[in-house]
C-alpha cells in the first residue's frame, strides 16, 4: 500500500495514568481508523512516560502496525529500553545538538564541511536536505570499506548540527596529507609513499559483488553523453577505448587526494568514504587528476585554497604519486599515463560543466581544448599497473571466506602439489589441514558476516617443502594459544573443539601464527 | 569436521527470558557441563544470541540461536520452537516483536485492570522492571501485591484478585508462527509435545489430532527428549516422529534455578544410539 497516508502526531508533557485516556481519545481522533497510515510519535516535548502511556502505545502499533516514535529524549529512551519496546518497534533518539560556532574548520568539501570540535571529536557537515540518508549511507560504506581491510575513521554518533545533521568521528591529533605537504616540504616523499602503498592497498581490494557501485559506469554514461558534442569520430573513439577498460572488482576510492588521506597518530587512514565504487585503477587515477591539476586548469589559487599548497606542489605530488603507481621512473613513460588519465579527467569535467550548464568559463574552453589535442595520440586507455599487486598473483588464491568455497581451496592446493610431486599420504594430510583451517576462518573470522580470505601456496626446494599461509582480516584470533585437548580422555570427558588444529600441528612440520597489518596470518610448512 | 562428542542441549532458557542465568552465565555452566552443542531457546526473544555467538566462536561449544514461541488457538497452547533460522529474517524478527508485544501487551492489561478495579497502585519502576524481564505472569503480580501490602498471602493475591482478570484476547497462533519460521529460514519444532494446555498429558487421540494438524501449516519436528518425558514417553514420541515424517529434538528447558532440571538433562542415549530422525535435524541444522 503505497498510498498510505502519513500522520504524525506530536506529544508532550507527561503521559501516565491521570491523563492516558485523555490521550488515547485525541490520538483516536486524530488517526484514521482502518489502521492504513503510516504514523509517527513525535516524542520530542514529551517528558516522561508510565505504563499507563506505555500501554497506549502499544495500542496504537497494534491498530497501526506502521508505527514510528521519534525525536525521543534520553530519559524516555531509558524507559522504552528498559521495558523492551525498543525491540518492539522502532524508536528514534533524539539527536544530540551540537554547535559548531568557533569551531576550526579543518575540511572542506563540495557536500560540507568538516570541524574539530574538541581535541579528539571532529563533525563533518552537510549542506544537502537529505543528509540524513547521506550520513547513513556514507556510514555503511565506511564499514564495508573496514570490514574489507580499508583503515578508516568510522563515525559514532549522529548529531544535529543548525537546521541539518552531522556525523561524528574520533580523529585523535589528525592531519591530513595537505597539511603535512603544505608544512613539511622534506616530508614530500614520505606522503607520497604512503599515499600510493594506501591507493594500492585500496585497488587490491576484492569487493564482493554488487555491494558498491560501478566506477565504469559513471565514466561510460559521462563519455556517453559527450559523443555528440565532441568533433565527428572523437566522442566514438574516446566511447570505445572506455568500454575497453576490462572490468574489475577492485576497490575504488573515488575522491582520493590529500586532504582525504590523514595521519592520525602513526596511523595513516583514508576518509570520506561515500565515494566507495569498484572498477579499474584508472578511475581513481582520473579524479586525482581533476583534485591536483583538472579544476585549476586555469586557476592555480584553487588548488592553493582547496588544498593549502601551491600549484607546483600539486603538479610535483601527482607526477611523483603517479611514477610510483606504476613503477616507472621515466618521465615519459609517466607521461603517457597521464594522458590516458587526461582524456577521461576532461571528458568528466565537460560533461560536468554542460549538466552545470557552465559552459562559458575559461576552463571549459581549456578542457575542452585539452581534450581535443591529447584524444589524436592515445590508442587506449588500459596501461600496465606496476608492481604485480593488482594482477593475480598465480600462487595465491583471495577468495570470499565461506565453507562452500572449501572444494575450490582444495583444489587449488592440490594443483599446486600436483606440479611438486607429492605423495598420495602428504596430500591427504595437507588437505586435512587446508580444510581445518579455511572452515575455521569461514565460520569464525567475519560471522556473522562475510570477509574473505588469501590462500598462498609456494614450495621451495632441498628439502622440498610446501609452505600455505592462510591470511584473513576478521577478529584476531591465534589458533596455536588454546592448549591441546587430552586425547587421552575418553570422548565425553573431553573439552569439546580444538581438535581440528591439534590435528593440524600433528600433520604439519611447522604451524605458525602472525597478526599483522590487520590480518590473521597463520602459515603451515609440510616437507615433502 | 563433526564436533567431539558431548552433551547435547536444543531448549534452555536465559535472563532473555523466564531463566536465570544471564547468557554470559550460562555460557560459563554449558561448558562446564560438558555440552557440545547448544541452543537457546527464550520465549518470543533472540536476543541472547547477540552474546552468546561471539562468546562460543571464540573458544566454545557450538551454539545454535533458537526461540520459542508460545501458541494459542481453540485447539489449546502450544510452544513452537524455531532452529536454524537466519537471525536477520523479516518475517521472523516481526513473529518475534509480535510476541513480545502481546506479551507486554497482556501484563500492562492486567496492571489496568488492577488499579482501575481495585485501585492496586504499583510504583512504576516496578511494571518497567516486569517488563524488562519479558516473561512476567500473573505469579510475579501477586508477589508485588504482597509486597506492596494488597495482599498478605500468595494465595489470597491470586483468588481474589488475578485469577478474576480476563484472559487476553490476542494470541499467535501455531500456524502464524510456523508459517513465520519457515520464511525466516527456520526448522519449526513442537516443544514438549506431549504437554497440553493445564498440567495433565495429552491423549494419544489429541496428539494424532495435534500432529496431524501442525504437519499441514508445516510442522519439522518434534522435541522428543525432554526433561520431563519417561523413557516410554520418548519412545512413543519416537514412533510418531517415524509415522509423521517428523524430525526428532532434544532439550531440558533449563531455566536456571527456576526449575529443578538440570543442563543437559534431556534423556538422549550415547551418541551411537542417536535415533536416525535426529541425526537428521543435526544435519538440517549443519551440525
Amino acid at each position: 500500500m503505497d498510498n498510505k497516508r502519513a500522520v504524525i502526531i506530536p506529544l508532550s508533557g507527561r503521559i501516565d495514568s491521570a491523563n492516558a485516556h485523555e490521550t488515547e481519545e485525541r490520538l483516536a481522533s486524530e488517526l484514521p481508523a482502518d489502521g492504513n497510515a503510516a504514523v509517527t510519535l513525535d516524542m520530542e516535548k514529551l517528558e516522561y512516560v508510565s505504563s499507563a502511556g506505555l500501554r497506549l502505545i502499544l495500542r496504537v502499533k497494534k491498530s497501526h502496525p506502521d508505527l514510528s516514535i521519534v525525536n525521543v529524549s534520553p530519559e524516555v529512551y531509558d524507559i522504552f529500553e528498559m521495558t523492551g519496546f525498543t525491540e518492539m518497534m522502532e524508536v528514534k533518539k533524539a539527536y544530540r545538538t551540537v554547535s559548531v560556532e568557533g569551531c576550526e574548520v579543518i575540511g572542506e568539501g563540495a557536500n560540507g564541511k568538516v570541524y574539530r570540535i574538541d581535541g579528539d571529536n571532529v563533525v563533518k557537515t552537510y549542506k544537502n536536505a537529505d543528509a540524513l540518508s547521506e550520513i547513513m549511507h556514507e556510514r555503511e560504506v565506511a564499514r564495508l570499506a573496514l570490514i574489507l581491510g580499508v583503515p578508516t575513521a568510522i563515525s559514532y554518533d549522529v548529531v544535529r548540527v543548525g537546521d541539518s545533521y552531522g556525523s561524528v568521528f574520533e580523529l585523535l591529533n589528525a592531519k591530513s596529507f595537505s597539511k603535512i605537504l603544505a608544512n613539511e616540504p622534506d616530508r614530500f616523499d614520505w606522503c607520497v609513499s604512503e599515499y600510493v602503498g594506501m591507493l594500492k592497498k585500496i585497488h587490491s581490494i576484492k569487493v564482493p559483488e554488487g555491494k558498491l557501485p560501478c566506477a565504469k559506469r559513471k565514466i561510460l554514461d559521462a563519455v556517453g553523453r559527450l559523443v555528440g558534442a565532441l568533433p565527428a569520430g572523437m566522442g566514438e573513439k574516446l566511447l570505445k577505448m572506455t568500454e575497453e577498460i576490462p572490468d574489475s572488482d577492485g576497490m575504488i576510492h573515488g575522491d582520493y587526494h590529500t586532504k582525504n588521506i590523514v595521519l592520525a597518530g602513526d596511523e595513516v587512514l583514508v576518509i570520506d568514504m561515500d565515494t566507495l565504487s569498484v572498477g579499474h585503477p584508472i578511475f581513481d587515477l582520473v579524479q586525482m587528476y581533476n583534485a591536483y591539476a583538472g579544476y585549476s586548469i586555469s586557476d592555480p589559487e584553487i588548488v592553493l585554497r582547496f588544498q593549502g599548497y601551491d600549484a607546483a606542489t600539486a603538479r610535483r605530488f601527482w607526477r611523483a604519486s603517479l611514477a610510483e603507481y606504476i613503477g616507472t621512473s621515466d618521465e615519459n613513460e609517466v607521461t603517457e599515463v597521464e594522458n590516458k588519465v587526461r582524456c577521461l579527467s576532461y571528458a568528466y569535467l565537460i560533461d560536468r560543466a554542460i549538466r552545470h550548464k557552465d559552459t562559458d568559463s575559461t576552463e571549459y574552453k581549456l578542457w575542452s581544448e585539452g581534450l581535443l589535442s591529447i584524444l589524436p595520440t592515445v590508442d587506449s586507455l588500459v596501461f600496465d599497473c606496476g608492481g604485480g599487486e593488482i594482477a593475480q598473483d598465480p600462487d595465491s588464491l583471495d577468495i570470499e571466506a565461506i565453507s562452500d568455497n572449501l572444494s575450490a581451496v582444495v583444489d587449488f592446493v592440490n594443483a599446486k602439489l600436483d606440479a611438486a610431486d607429492c605423495s598420495p599420504k602428504a596430500r591427504m594430510q595437507i588437505e586435512l589441514a587446508v580444510e581445518e583451517i579455511f572452515v575455521n576462518i569461514a565460520n569464525y573470522a567475519y560471522a556473522p558476516e562475510i570477509g574473505r580470505a588469501t590462500v598462498r601456496v609456494s614450495v621451495s626446494d632441498d628439502p622440498l617443502t610446501v609452505t600455505i599461509t592462510f591470511i584473513d582480516r576478521g577478529v584476531p584470533y591465534d589458533p596455536l594459544k588454546r592448549s591441546d585437548p587430552d586425547v587421552t580422555l575418553s570422548a565425553e570427558e573431553r573439552e569439546i573443539g580444538g581438535l581440528g588444529i591439534f590435528m593440524t600441528k600433528k600433520v604439519m612440520d611447522e604451524v605458525a601464527y602472525e597478526y599483522k597489518d590487520g590480518q590473521n596470518v597463520l602459515t603451515l610448512k609440510k616437507r615433502l | 569436521m563433526t564436533i567431539a562428542s558431548g552433551l547435547i542441549d536444543l531448549h534452555i532458557h536465559t535472563t532473555v527470558s523466564d531463566g536465570t542465568d544471564t547468557p554470559e552465565e550460562l555460557f560459563g555452566k554449558v561448558k562446564d557441563a560438558g555440552i557440545s552443542l547448544f541452543s537457546v531457546t527464550d520465549h518470543d526473544a533472540i536476543r541472547a544470541a547477540k552474546t552468546l555467538s561471539p562468546l562460543c566462536e571464540k573458544d566454545g561449544p557450538r551454539f545454535l540461536p533458537g526461540v520459542e514461541f508460545s501458541c494459542r488457538d481453540r485447539g489449546g497452547k502450544y510452544h513452537i520452537l524455531a532452529y536454524g533460522f537466519d537471525p536477520a529474517s523479516e518475517p521472523l524478527n516481526a513473529l518475534v516483536k509480535r510476541g513480545q508485544l502481546l506479551r507486554a501487551d497482556k501484563l500492562l492489561a492486567r496492571v489496568a485492570y488492577l488499579r482501575e478495579t481495585f485501585g492496586i497502585e504499583f510504583p512504576e519502576e516496578e511494571i518497567f522492571r516486569l517488563l524488562a524481564e519479558s516473561n512476567p505472569g500473573k505469579p510475579h503480580l501477586a508477589n508485588l501485591m504482597i509486597k506492596y501490602g494488597y495482599a498478605i498471602t500468595f494465595r489470597s493475591a491470586m483468588e481474589k484478585y488475578l485469577d478474576r482478570l480476563p484472559s487476553a484476547a490476542e494470541y499467535i497462533c501455531p500456524e502464524e508462527a510456523i508459517a513465520g519460521i519457515l520464511s525466516g529460514g527456520g526448522i519449526p519444532i513442537l516443544a514438549h509435545p506431549l504437554v497440553g494446555s493445564g498440567r495433565e498429558y495429552l491423549t494419544d487421540e489429541e496428539m494424532e489430532r495435534r500432529l496431524t494438524r501442525l504437519k499441514e501449516y508445516g510442522l519439522a519436528g518434534i522435541e522428543a527428549f525432554y526433561s520431563g518425558f519417561t523413557r516410554e514417553m520418548t519412545k512413543g514420541l519416537l514412533e510418531k516422529a517415524d509415522k509423521y515424517g517428523l524430525l526428532v529434538t532434544a532439550g531440558s528447558d533449563y531455566h536456571g534455578t527456576n526449575k529443578t532440571v538440570r543442563l543437559g538433562e534431556t534423556g538422549l542415549p550415547d551418541p551411537a544410539d542417536y535415533p536416525s530422525a535426529f541425526l537428521r535435524f543435526l544435519s538440517r541444522v549443519g551440525v
